[in-house]
């Protein structure tokens, strides 16, 4: 699990929270959304899952690991 | 690889979906960011009713928006299977029918949060489901989202 923020952390957090309150919609998703290839996932356009615990097991079997999408340790 | 997800697709969602009367609420960091937490994602994460009419009405809904379904990947997606990951359309689109953590679509729906019209889930469902999904890139920014979501209930109008 990731370490609770320390309070100059949890500042900047709510530095970035006013900054980004401050700014419209359309604005924060202009910025939000990127796209960088993603290797094995984004190598088919369309897959489907009976259930979410099949998806998590095809994500932790056939996904690289630095990708994060298996389970946390 | 699909174009970026703008603001002005996340419109035709809206509209096309609303035509359709389709059941839906944004999810996932895509939902976190239309509630105004600052960050980056890959692809716009949707939450459906599990129904076949309201499977039928997003086949017809993201037909409309121009994305490419053959006849059973419309059939799958009007079952309602849970976890739909579509990369032939015009932008990325992750259809979830029933996330972890979350009981029941309605009990999101009744918890959601409306944006420009843009149905959201409510922060503590989103943070619900990623810490039920227990994925290492969830575990590391759920300190972050806990902390947008303290700010979001304290600022909220």
């Amino acid at each position: 699990m990731a370490p609770e923020p320390d309070e100059r952390e949890r500042r900047e957090w709510e530095a970035e929270f006013e900054a980004a309150a401050r700014r419209p919609l359309r604005t924060r998703l202009r910025y939000a959304f990127i796209h960088t290839y993603k290797p094995v996932l984004d190598d088919a356009t369309y897959r489907s899952f009976d259930t979410m615990a099949e998806y998590r097991a095809w994500c932790t079997r056939e996904l690289p690991d630095w990708l994060g999408y298996g389970p946390a340790v | 690889m699909a174009p970026r997800f703008e603001y002005a697709q996340a419109e035709e969602v809206r509209d096309s979906f609303a035509r359709h009367g389709v059941r839906y609420l944004f999810i996932g960091k895509s939902g976190a960011i239309l509630l105004g937490y600052p960050d980056t994602t890959q692809d716009a994460d949707l939450f459906l009713e599990k129904s076949e009419t309201n499977g039928a009405a997003a086949v017809a809904a993201l037909r409309e928006l121009g994305f490419d379904l053959t006849g059973p990947q419309a059939d799958e997606i009007r079952r309602g299977k849970d976890f739909v990951q579509i990369r032939s359309g015009p932008f990325d689109l992750d259809l979830v029918f029933a996330p972890d953590g979350i009981e029941t679509f309605d009990g999101a729906w009744q918890r959601r949060v409306e944006v420009e019209g843009f149905p959201v889930c409510h922060p503590d469902d989103i943070i619900r489901s990623k810490e039920a999904a227990n994925r290492a890139k969830d575990r590391e920014s759920l300190p972050r989202l806990r902390a947008f979501r303290d700010y979001w209930q304290r600022t909220r109008r």
